[in-house]
Protein backbone atom coordinates (compact mmCIF):
# COMPACT_ATOMS: atom_id res chain seq x y z
CA UNK A 1 0.00 0.00 0.00
CA UNK A 2 1.33 3.46 -0.86
CA UNK A 3 1.32 6.32 1.65
CA UNK A 4 -2.07 6.06 3.39
CA UNK A 5 -4.29 9.01 2.48
CA UNK A 6 -6.41 10.10 5.42
CA UNK A 7 -9.12 12.76 5.12
CA UNK A 8 -8.03 16.34 5.82
CA UNK A 9 -9.64 16.63 9.24
CA UNK A 10 -7.68 13.63 10.52
CA UNK A 11 -4.30 15.24 9.91
CA UNK A 12 -5.48 18.56 11.33
CA UNK A 13 -6.85 16.90 14.45
CA UNK A 14 -3.70 14.86 14.95
CA UNK A 15 -1.43 17.86 14.60
CA UNK A 16 -3.37 19.60 17.35
CA UNK A 17 -4.28 22.54 15.15
CA UNK A 18 -7.83 22.54 16.46
CA UNK A 19 -6.73 23.00 20.02
CA UNK A 20 -4.59 26.10 19.48
CA UNK A 21 -6.33 29.34 20.33
CA UNK A 22 -4.56 32.52 21.26
CA UNK A 23 -4.79 32.82 25.01
CA UNK A 24 -2.84 34.95 27.43
CA UNK A 25 -0.41 32.69 29.29
CA UNK A 26 -1.39 31.58 32.79
CA UNK A 27 1.15 32.93 35.27
CA UNK A 28 1.56 32.55 39.01
CA UNK A 29 -0.79 35.10 40.44
CA UNK A 30 1.06 38.27 41.21
CA UNK A 31 0.22 39.85 44.51
CA UNK A 32 0.28 43.59 45.06
CA UNK A 33 3.38 43.37 47.26
CA UNK A 34 5.31 41.57 44.53
CA UNK A 35 4.49 44.31 42.06
CA UNK A 36 5.60 47.01 44.51
CA UNK A 37 8.74 45.00 45.28
CA UNK A 38 9.48 44.86 41.59
CA UNK A 39 9.16 48.60 41.26
CA UNK A 40 11.76 49.07 44.04
CA UNK A 41 14.30 46.52 42.89
CA UNK A 42 14.96 45.73 39.24
CA UNK A 43 15.46 42.06 40.07
CA UNK A 44 12.32 40.04 39.96
CA UNK A 45 12.00 36.84 41.89
CA UNK A 46 9.17 34.52 41.18
CA UNK A 47 6.32 36.52 39.87
CA UNK A 48 6.06 38.41 36.61
CA UNK A 49 4.17 41.67 36.39
CA UNK A 50 0.71 41.56 34.80
CA UNK A 51 1.02 41.43 31.07
CA UNK A 52 0.31 44.55 29.11
CA UNK A 53 0.66 45.59 25.50
CA UNK A 54 4.01 47.20 24.67
CA UNK A 55 4.83 50.09 22.34
CA UNK A 56 1.37 51.59 22.32
CA UNK A 57 2.61 55.18 22.54
CA UNK A 58 4.95 54.72 19.58
CA UNK A 59 2.16 53.11 17.63
CA UNK A 60 -0.26 55.94 18.32
CA UNK A 61 2.36 58.54 17.37
CA UNK A 62 2.97 56.69 14.13
CA UNK A 63 -0.73 56.46 13.38
CA UNK A 64 -1.20 60.19 14.01
CA UNK A 65 1.61 60.85 11.54
CA UNK A 66 -0.09 58.54 9.04
CA UNK A 67 -3.38 60.34 9.39
CA UNK A 68 -1.71 63.65 8.65
CA UNK A 69 0.26 62.41 5.65
CA UNK A 70 -2.39 60.23 4.02
CA UNK A 71 -0.68 56.95 5.00
CA UNK A 72 2.50 57.68 3.05
CA UNK A 73 5.56 56.07 4.53
CA UNK A 74 8.19 58.51 3.34
CA UNK A 75 7.32 61.51 5.56
CA UNK A 76 6.77 59.25 8.59
CA UNK A 77 10.13 57.49 8.42
CA UNK A 78 11.30 58.78 11.82
CA UNK A 79 8.18 57.58 13.67
CA UNK A 80 8.31 54.23 11.92
CA UNK A 81 11.95 53.81 12.93
CA UNK A 82 11.08 54.61 16.55
CA UNK A 83 8.28 52.06 16.47
CA UNK A 84 10.61 49.38 15.12
CA UNK A 85 13.19 50.18 17.82
CA UNK A 86 10.57 49.95 20.53
CA UNK A 87 9.32 46.62 19.16
CA UNK A 88 12.84 45.17 19.01
CA UNK A 89 13.54 46.31 22.58
CA UNK A 90 10.28 44.82 23.87
CA UNK A 91 11.02 41.55 22.11
CA UNK A 92 14.48 41.36 23.66
CA UNK A 93 13.09 42.12 27.10
CA UNK A 94 10.47 39.45 26.71
CA UNK A 95 13.14 36.93 25.78
CA UNK A 96 15.25 37.84 28.81
CA UNK A 97 12.25 37.77 31.08
CA UNK A 98 11.31 34.29 29.93
CA UNK A 99 14.17 32.72 31.85
CA UNK A 100 13.09 30.23 34.39
CA UNK A 101 13.10 31.84 37.78
CA UNK A 102 12.26 30.05 40.99
CA UNK A 103 8.78 30.55 42.32
CA UNK A 104 8.21 32.23 45.69
CA UNK A 105 8.46 28.89 47.49
CA UNK A 106 11.85 28.13 45.99
CA UNK A 107 10.93 25.27 43.66
CA UNK A 108 10.31 25.10 39.94
CA UNK A 109 6.94 23.89 38.65
CA UNK A 110 7.10 20.54 36.92
CA UNK A 111 6.29 21.91 33.44
CA UNK A 112 9.36 24.21 33.55
CA UNK A 113 11.52 21.33 34.79
CA UNK A 114 10.29 19.18 31.91
CA UNK A 115 11.06 21.92 29.37
CA UNK A 116 14.60 22.35 30.74
CA UNK A 117 15.27 18.64 30.70
CA UNK A 118 14.06 18.44 27.12
CA UNK A 119 16.35 21.27 26.08
CA UNK A 120 19.42 19.70 27.73
CA UNK A 121 18.90 15.96 27.53
CA UNK A 122 21.13 13.28 29.00
CA UNK A 123 23.74 12.50 26.35
CA UNK A 124 23.93 8.73 26.24
CA UNK A 125 26.49 8.37 23.47
CA UNK A 126 29.04 10.54 21.81
CA UNK A 127 29.29 10.37 18.06
CA UNK B 1 5.66 17.13 21.30
CA UNK B 2 5.82 14.67 18.46
CA UNK B 3 3.91 11.46 18.68
CA UNK B 4 5.40 8.24 17.38
CA UNK B 5 2.63 7.61 14.88
CA UNK B 6 2.63 11.13 13.43
CA UNK B 7 4.79 10.22 10.41
CA UNK B 8 2.32 7.52 9.48
CA UNK B 9 -0.61 9.90 9.35
CA UNK B 10 0.86 13.09 7.97
CA UNK B 11 4.12 13.62 6.07
CA UNK B 12 6.71 15.18 8.38
CA UNK B 13 9.86 16.88 7.23
CA UNK B 14 12.65 15.53 9.41
CA UNK B 15 16.33 15.35 8.58
CA UNK B 16 18.18 12.04 8.76
CA UNK B 17 21.48 13.69 9.62
CA UNK B 18 23.27 12.87 12.85
CA UNK B 19 23.15 15.92 15.15
CA UNK B 20 26.94 16.17 14.97
CA UNK B 21 26.80 17.27 11.32
CA UNK B 22 27.47 20.98 10.75
CA UNK B 23 25.95 23.33 8.19
CA UNK B 24 28.06 24.03 5.06
CA UNK B 25 29.62 27.48 4.64
CA UNK B 26 29.00 28.72 1.11
CA UNK B 27 30.32 32.30 1.10
CA UNK B 28 33.70 32.58 -0.64
CA UNK B 29 34.74 35.65 1.37
CA UNK B 30 34.89 33.71 4.61
CA UNK B 31 37.55 31.38 3.19
CA UNK B 32 39.70 34.16 1.75
CA UNK B 33 40.32 35.90 5.08
CA UNK B 34 43.93 35.45 6.30
CA UNK B 35 44.41 33.53 9.56
CA UNK B 36 45.39 36.53 11.68
CA UNK B 37 42.18 38.42 11.07
CA UNK B 38 39.95 35.75 12.56
CA UNK B 39 38.56 36.29 16.01
CA UNK B 40 38.71 33.60 18.70
CA UNK B 41 35.22 32.33 17.99
CA UNK B 42 35.99 31.91 14.33
CA UNK B 43 39.18 30.02 15.13
CA UNK B 44 37.21 27.67 17.35
CA UNK B 45 34.64 27.24 14.60
CA UNK B 46 37.39 26.35 12.12
CA UNK B 47 38.87 23.80 14.49
CA UNK B 48 35.45 22.28 15.04
CA UNK B 49 34.92 22.04 11.30
CA UNK B 50 38.17 20.12 10.92
CA UNK B 51 36.84 17.41 13.20
CA UNK B 52 33.11 17.17 12.55
CA UNK B 53 31.40 15.98 9.35
CA UNK B 54 29.49 18.54 7.27
CA UNK B 55 26.05 18.22 5.66
CA UNK B 56 25.71 18.25 1.89
CA UNK B 57 24.88 21.69 0.50
CA UNK B 58 21.30 21.81 -0.84
CA UNK B 59 20.89 22.95 -4.46
CA UNK B 60 19.18 26.15 -3.26
CA UNK B 61 22.37 27.44 -1.63
CA UNK B 62 24.83 28.88 -4.10
CA UNK B 63 28.05 30.85 -3.79
CA UNK B 64 27.69 32.78 -7.03
CA UNK B 65 27.47 36.56 -7.04
CA UNK B 66 24.22 36.41 -8.97
CA UNK B 67 22.29 34.47 -6.38
CA UNK B 68 20.06 36.44 -4.06
CA UNK B 69 18.15 34.89 -1.13
CA UNK B 70 15.13 37.16 -1.62
CA UNK B 71 14.86 36.33 -5.29
CA UNK B 72 15.13 32.59 -4.61
CA UNK B 73 12.45 32.91 -1.92
CA UNK B 74 10.21 34.72 -4.39
CA UNK B 75 10.79 32.06 -7.07
CA UNK B 76 9.93 29.34 -4.57
CA UNK B 77 6.69 31.08 -3.76
CA UNK B 78 5.85 31.42 -7.44
CA UNK B 79 6.59 27.75 -8.04
CA UNK B 80 3.62 25.46 -8.61
CA UNK B 81 3.76 21.69 -8.00
CA UNK B 82 7.52 21.61 -7.86
CA UNK B 83 8.15 23.12 -11.30
CA UNK B 84 11.24 25.08 -10.30
CA UNK B 85 12.49 25.32 -13.90
CA UNK B 86 9.38 27.21 -14.96
CA UNK B 87 9.39 29.46 -11.91
CA UNK B 88 13.06 30.38 -12.42
CA UNK B 89 12.55 31.10 -16.10
CA UNK B 90 9.55 33.31 -15.25
CA UNK B 91 11.66 35.18 -12.70
CA UNK B 92 14.51 35.79 -15.15
CA UNK B 93 12.04 36.90 -17.83
CA UNK B 94 10.51 39.32 -15.30
CA UNK B 95 13.90 40.83 -14.48
CA UNK B 96 14.67 41.12 -18.17
CA UNK B 97 11.32 42.82 -18.83
CA UNK B 98 11.99 45.31 -16.03
CA UNK B 99 15.43 46.09 -17.48
CA UNK B 100 14.01 46.57 -20.95
CA UNK B 101 11.28 48.93 -19.77
CA UNK B 102 13.70 50.97 -17.71
CA UNK B 103 16.21 51.18 -20.58
CA UNK B 104 13.47 52.36 -22.89
CA UNK B 105 12.59 55.10 -20.41
CA UNK B 106 16.24 55.94 -19.97
CA UNK B 107 16.91 56.43 -23.66
CA UNK B 108 13.79 58.51 -24.18
CA UNK B 109 14.39 60.76 -21.18
CA UNK B 110 16.12 64.18 -21.51
CA UNK B 111 19.70 64.56 -20.27
CA UNK B 112 18.99 65.97 -16.83
CA UNK B 113 16.55 63.20 -15.89
CA UNK B 114 18.75 60.32 -17.02
CA UNK B 115 20.39 59.92 -13.63
CA UNK B 116 17.15 59.58 -11.70
CA UNK B 117 16.00 56.52 -13.68
CA UNK B 118 17.00 53.29 -11.93
CA UNK B 119 17.98 50.55 -14.36
CA UNK B 120 19.17 47.74 -12.10
CA UNK B 121 16.29 45.23 -11.87
CA UNK B 122 17.55 43.81 -8.57
CA UNK B 123 17.49 47.23 -6.95
CA UNK B 124 13.97 47.79 -8.28
CA UNK B 125 12.86 44.41 -6.97
CA UNK B 126 14.22 45.01 -3.48
CA UNK B 127 12.87 48.53 -3.25
CA UNK B 128 9.44 47.46 -4.51
CA UNK B 129 9.30 44.66 -1.93
CA UNK B 130 10.33 47.06 0.80
CA UNK B 131 7.61 49.49 -0.24
CA UNK B 132 5.01 46.71 -0.16
CA UNK B 133 5.85 45.50 3.32
CA UNK B 134 3.15 46.34 5.89
CA UNK B 135 4.33 47.88 9.15
CA UNK B 136 1.51 46.74 11.41
CA UNK B 137 -0.64 43.68 11.06
CA UNK B 138 -3.99 42.65 12.45
CA UNK B 139 -4.50 39.52 14.47
CA UNK B 140 -7.66 37.90 15.80
CA UNK B 141 -7.87 37.96 19.58
CA UNK B 142 -10.88 36.52 21.36
CA UNK B 143 -11.97 38.33 24.49
CA UNK B 144 -15.26 37.85 26.28
CA UNK B 145 -16.65 35.66 23.53
CA UNK B 146 -16.06 38.16 20.72
CA UNK B 147 -13.13 38.17 18.29
CA UNK B 148 -11.49 41.53 17.69
CA UNK B 149 -8.98 42.54 15.05
CA UNK B 150 -6.10 43.87 17.12
CA UNK B 151 -3.20 45.86 15.61
CA UNK B 152 -0.01 43.95 16.26
CA UNK B 153 3.64 44.54 15.24
CA UNK B 154 4.87 41.99 12.70
CA UNK B 155 8.23 40.22 12.49
CA UNK B 156 10.54 40.82 9.53
CA UNK B 157 9.90 37.39 8.06
CA UNK B 158 6.16 37.88 8.23
CA UNK B 159 6.40 41.28 6.52
CA UNK B 160 8.51 39.88 3.68
CA UNK B 161 6.20 36.93 3.27
CA UNK B 162 3.09 39.14 3.16
CA UNK B 163 4.65 41.48 0.59
CA UNK B 164 5.64 38.59 -1.69
CA UNK B 165 2.31 36.86 -1.25
CA UNK B 166 0.34 39.96 -2.11
CA UNK B 167 2.41 40.56 -5.22
CA UNK B 168 1.97 37.01 -6.46
CA UNK B 169 -1.78 36.80 -5.81
CA UNK B 170 -2.30 40.19 -7.40
CA UNK B 171 -0.45 39.10 -10.53
CA UNK B 172 -2.24 35.79 -10.73
CA UNK B 173 -5.76 37.05 -10.35
CA UNK B 174 -6.08 40.55 -11.75
CA UNK B 175 -4.70 40.06 -15.20
CA UNK B 176 -6.07 39.61 -18.65
CA UNK B 177 -6.28 36.04 -19.84
CA UNK B 178 -3.59 36.53 -22.46
CA UNK B 179 -0.96 38.56 -20.58
CA UNK B 180 2.05 36.55 -19.54
CA UNK B 181 3.15 36.45 -15.91
CA UNK B 182 6.57 38.12 -16.40
CA UNK B 183 4.95 41.08 -18.12
CA UNK B 184 2.32 41.54 -15.43
CA UNK B 185 4.87 41.05 -12.63
CA UNK B 186 7.26 43.60 -14.12
CA UNK B 187 4.37 46.05 -14.37
CA UNK B 188 3.44 45.51 -10.72
CA UNK B 189 7.03 45.76 -9.54
CA UNK B 190 7.56 49.04 -11.33
CA UNK B 191 4.33 50.44 -9.89
CA UNK B 192 5.32 49.31 -6.41
CA UNK B 193 8.75 50.87 -6.88
CA UNK B 194 7.00 54.21 -7.37
CA UNK B 195 4.61 53.63 -4.46
CA UNK B 196 1.57 53.23 -6.68
CA UNK B 197 -0.44 50.23 -7.77
CA UNK B 198 -2.88 47.76 -6.19
CA UNK B 199 -0.40 46.10 -3.82
CA UNK B 200 0.48 49.39 -2.17
CA UNK B 201 -3.23 50.13 -1.98
CA UNK B 202 -3.77 46.84 -0.18
CA UNK B 203 -1.04 47.74 2.28
CA UNK B 204 -2.68 51.13 2.89
CA UNK B 205 -6.04 49.43 3.46
CA UNK B 206 -4.42 47.24 6.11
CA UNK B 207 -2.85 50.26 7.76
CA UNK B 208 -6.19 52.08 7.75
CA UNK B 209 -7.93 49.15 9.40
CA UNK B 210 -5.20 48.96 12.02
CA UNK B 211 -5.59 52.67 12.64
CA UNK B 212 -9.35 52.32 12.97
CA UNK B 213 -8.92 49.52 15.50
CA UNK B 214 -6.22 51.20 17.51
CA UNK B 215 -8.51 51.28 20.54
CA UNK B 216 -8.23 47.49 20.79
CA UNK B 217 -4.45 47.63 20.98
CA UNK B 218 -4.62 47.06 24.73
CA UNK B 219 -6.00 43.58 24.21
CA UNK B 220 -2.52 42.40 23.36
CA UNK B 221 -0.53 40.75 26.12
CA UNK B 222 2.86 40.81 24.50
Amino acid sequence: MAAPAYPGWVTRWVSGQWRNKKRPPALDLCTVEAVSMKSQTPEVSGCLSPLEATCITEMSVMMACWKQNDFNDAPCAEEIRMFYDCVAKAEKERKNQNEDTLSSRGNLPSSKVNKLLRRFPQITRYV
Amino acid sequence: RLRAWLPRIMPVRWSRYNPSYLEPEVKKESYQKPLEELTDEEREQMELKAVRPIKAAPPILSSSVFSDPMISKFTNMMMKSGNKVLARSLMSQTLEAIKRKQLEKYHKAPENEKETIECNPYVIFHQALKNCQPIIGLSNITKGGKTYQVPVPLTDNRKRFLAMKWLITECRENKHRRTMMPEKLSQELLLAFNNEGPVIKKKHVLHKMAEANRAYAHFRWW
